[in-house]
């Protein structure tokens, strides 16, 4: 098209000159060169209207395309349209032949995009696992839940620098769109409109500012959105853009700008409202379309959060397993130091394998079963295990027990081990103290039995019978050791009451004994009153024994003074403690083993 | 993808913005908000089997002190001259208005509107004035934006006559 108008100009040109010029300087030329100058012509048209010989052609355009191809893009581009054409052609008559031809490219194409879309996929599967676990990234959850934008777009609008969301191409004049992409999942209806009122804007700009061409709107901003418009002669670019647009976009804007008028001159040029011829370059407007998300330092910053966390988890649960195995081990030895101290009990064998426990040893029968305990320990009855094999245990503690099992000792007894003795205190009935008394076997590990020390309580018949002879008294006049009348049956009665004592005491392999204490009141010396205290004394002994007390349980001792009844008044005082009173003694029938052993 | 530019240009208050609004939107109002600047719309129709996106600029009309831009009638493939049948003065400069806009952008396909053909009693134009328009080569409705008469017709009219012209240089 360009060579058909610039061609014929100059030929125009030569034709018109000599039209131009007149006058003498012509007429001179016509007659010195007049017939040269025809003839010139004559030939010149000649050579302009020789037809080009076919195979002239073909012998030279190999050579021909070569060279101009090697010298500029001039060829390429007039024959491009002819070939994109002939290949449209081909592929409508017979698509079979193109596809067998260009397989081998498509192929590795295919896979390369399938490659980066997998690519693309995974990254954004990633970011979108990094952020969810990241507390920023719960954060961004449950912005999403409360806004009910979705959470792609949250992680968008806060990770973003910068993403070109919408890319129009918009013929110039008319200011219809000629190409429009936008971002996926961005629902984009209004493509015409926006650019017709792009076109508007600009217009309105040209006219209301004036300024010379080239003082376009080049950016304007919509909220978070900016707009970049490049403008070129047929048609215009606009991206719109979220977050922080680089000077790299502008650039790459022009260039697709550029790309578009050089590959679609002619389309662009006849351009009546037909958008479909651009539907080709569409890849190239998506290819404008980018997301920059931010950059890998802030990617690493939040992996570093992660790996932080998961020490933290890591740490924590560390803690957490060093606390239970200490716990379990203090609960091992706390067992351990249990059994090892519990009397009767031998620990032979103990092993832990995790949570079990397994023990093996001796156990006296009187030790308390420590299963219980230990299962308390452990926590878990079913994870303790022990086998015990009986023994006898020389342990004091169970020595005692088993003595006081044997011995059937009343709990009024308190029994004691020193060495091998075993020493009882406290009161029990006299049957009891009698027959321990009487005992010449021991329980194991007591060797001596030494029941001195519990009183023998006695039974209440036998008690009243005690109270009645030692309550009794045998008064004087002073100075004198003969009792008076009366006196015979108070005398009766003691002898009585002692008799009956005497004989059932015996019974029970007891001896009793009655002492007879004579005293007298404090006046005259301390030896006349001793021997009369002594005379009183004896008076009253014969008389029992006259009586049926036997003597060889019978005492009598004078105590004069020495251990005085007393009473507040004097006289009374002296009254009562010229006197003889009783007391009875009981003690058990000695065994002349156990004495004998014992010393 | 096919679009065609439409101009809608008239004097003000002549209804081009009601007419848009009638043919897009079927909407009418008797409130009147005088365009600033241009308003664009727009709206696919079919045409013998082809689908026609009209990209409809609504231009602000011509007023005592601002005429219509004529950087927004560039590239227009159609145009859309509202007069106002009750407002003889709107029909007089839609001739002034057709000079200017053919300077801009040539011969192309377009329709003068006698809009508010609804006001029947205040009605101005006689059978003078249609001859006088017969003069030249527009297509002459009738609209009512408020009651819609019309107006599909008249952008019809254009979008088949846009669709089928090819368009002329200046
Ligand atoms: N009765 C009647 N009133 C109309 C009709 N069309 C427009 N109007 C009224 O005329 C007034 C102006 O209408 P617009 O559509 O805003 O006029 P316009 O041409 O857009 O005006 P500018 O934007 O100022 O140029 C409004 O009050 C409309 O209600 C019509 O067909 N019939
Ligand atoms: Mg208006």
């Amino acid at each position: 098209m360009q060579n058909d108008r610039v061609s014929p100009q100059p030929i125009v040109r030569v034709a018109e000159e000599p039209e131009a010029k007149t006058g003498e300087l012509s007429e001179l030329r016509e007659i010195l060169v007049g017939s040269e100058r025809r003839q010139l012509e004559a030939l010149r048209q000649r050579l302009d209207s020789l037809a080009l010989d076919p195979e002239e052609l073909a012998e030279h355009l190999p050579e021909a395309i070569a060279l101009r191809a090697g010298r500029d893009r001039q060829l390429a581009r007039a024959l491009a349209p002819t070939i994109e054409t002939a290949i449209t052609e081909s592929v409508r008559r017979n698509p079979q032949d193109i596809a067998t031809a260009i397989f081998p490219v498509l192929g590795p194409a295919i896979r390369k995009a399938i490659a980066e879309t997998m690519a693309g996929l995974i990254n954004s599967i990633n970011r979108a696992i990094e952020h969810s676990l990241s507390p920023r990234g719960i954060r961004w959850r449950i912005e999403a839940w409360r806004t009910g934008i979705p959470y792609a777009q949250i992680v968008i609008k806060h990770a973003l620098i910068y993403r070109v969301e919408q890319v129009f191409l918009i013929h110039a004049e008319t200011g219809l769109v000629l190409g429009h992409a936008a971002a996926p999942n961005l629902a984009v209806t209004d493509a015409d409109l926006i650019s017709g009122m792009l076109t508007a804007i600009q217009d309105f700009v040209g006219d209301s500012f004036q300024q010379e061409e080239g003082g376009k709107l080049r950016t304007f901003s919509v909220g978070e959105l900016t707009v970049l418009v490049e403008p070129g002669p047929q048609a215009v670019i606009a991206a719109v853009v979220r977050g922080q647009a680089p000077e790299s976009l502008l650039r790459k804007l022009q260039d697709t700008l550029e790309t578009l008028h050089f590959q679609f001159a002619g389309p662009l040029a006849a351009f009546d409202g037909n958008a479909t011829p651009f539907e080709a370059f569409r890849p190239m407007l998506e290819d404008c379309l980018e997301t920059v998300l931010t950059t890998d330092d802030r990617g690493r910053a939040s992996r570093t959060t992660h790996w932080r966390a998961w020490a933290v988890a890591l740490a924590l649960l560390t803690i957490v397993l060093a606390v239970l195995a200490l716990r379990a081990q203090r609960q091992w030895d706390d067992a351990l130091a249990r059994l090892r101290t519990e009397p009767g009990i031998v620990l032979v064998r103990a092993d832990r394998a995790g949570a079990r426990w397994r023990f093996a040893g001796l156990k006296d029968p009187l030790a308390p079963d420590p299963s219980s305990a230990l299962a308390q320990l452990n926590g878990d009855s079913t994870r303790v295990e022990a086998r015990w094999e009986p023994y006898l245990s020389l342990d004091p503690k169970l020595v005692v027990e088993r003595a006081r099992r044997a011995l059937t000792a009343p709990p009024t007894v308190a029994l004691d081990l020193r060495g091998d003795s075993l020493i009882a205190r406290g009161s029990a009935s006299m049957p009891w103290v009698a027959r321990v008394g009487a005992l010449s076997v021991f329980p194991p590990g007591v060797s001596h039995f030494d029941v001195s020390g519990v009183e023998a309580v006695l039974p209440t018949e036998f008690a009243a019978l005690k109270a009645t002879v030692e309550t009794d008294r045998v008064l004087f006049d002073a100075g004198s050791a003969t009792p008076t009348p009366t006196t015979r049956g108070l005398l009766v009665r003691v002898a009585g009451a002692f008799g009956r004592l005497h004989n059932g005491t015996g019974e029970m392999g007891y001896r009793v004994e009655l002492a007879i204490v004579g005293r007298t009141d404090p006046t005259g010396s301390d030896a006349t009153n001793k021997a009369l205290s002594q005379q009183r004394a004896d008076v009253i002994r014969a008389t029992l024994i006259s009586l049926g007390v036997p003597a060889a349980v019978a005492t009598a001792t004078g105590i004069g003074t020495t251990s005085p009844l007393a009473l507040p008044n004097p006289a009374e005082a002296a009254r009562i403690n010229r006197s003889v009173s009783f007391l009875v003694h009981l003690r058990p029938v000695t065994n002349p083993r156990k004495q004998g052993g014992s010393e | 993808m096919i679009q065609k530019k439409i101009c809608m240009v008239g004097l003000f208050g002549t209804g081009k913005t009601c007419l848009v609004q009638q043919y897009v939107h079927s909407i009418f109002s008797t409130k009147y908000h005088s365009t600033v600047g241009v308003k664009i719309d727009r709206k696919v129709v079919q045409v013998d089997g082809a689908s026609v996106t009209m990209v409809l600029w609504d231009l602000a009309g011509r007023d005592a002190e601002q005429d219509i831009s004529v950087s927004y009638l560039r590239g227009a493939h159609g145009i859309i001259y509202v007069v106002d049948g009750t407002r003889r003065e709107s029909f007089d400069q839609a001739f002034e208005l057709r000079e200017l806009a053919q300077a801009t952008v040539g011969e192309v396909p377009s329709v003068v509107a006698l809009n508010k053909t609804d006001l029947k009693d205040q009605w101005i134009l006689g059978p003078l004035d249609d001859s006088a328009m017969a003069a030249h080569p527009w297509h002459r409705l009738r609209t009512s934006a408020k009651t819609g008469e019309g107006v599909e017709a008249a952008f019809t009219w254009l979008a088949q006559h846009t669709l089928n012209t090819e368009r002329k240089q200046p």
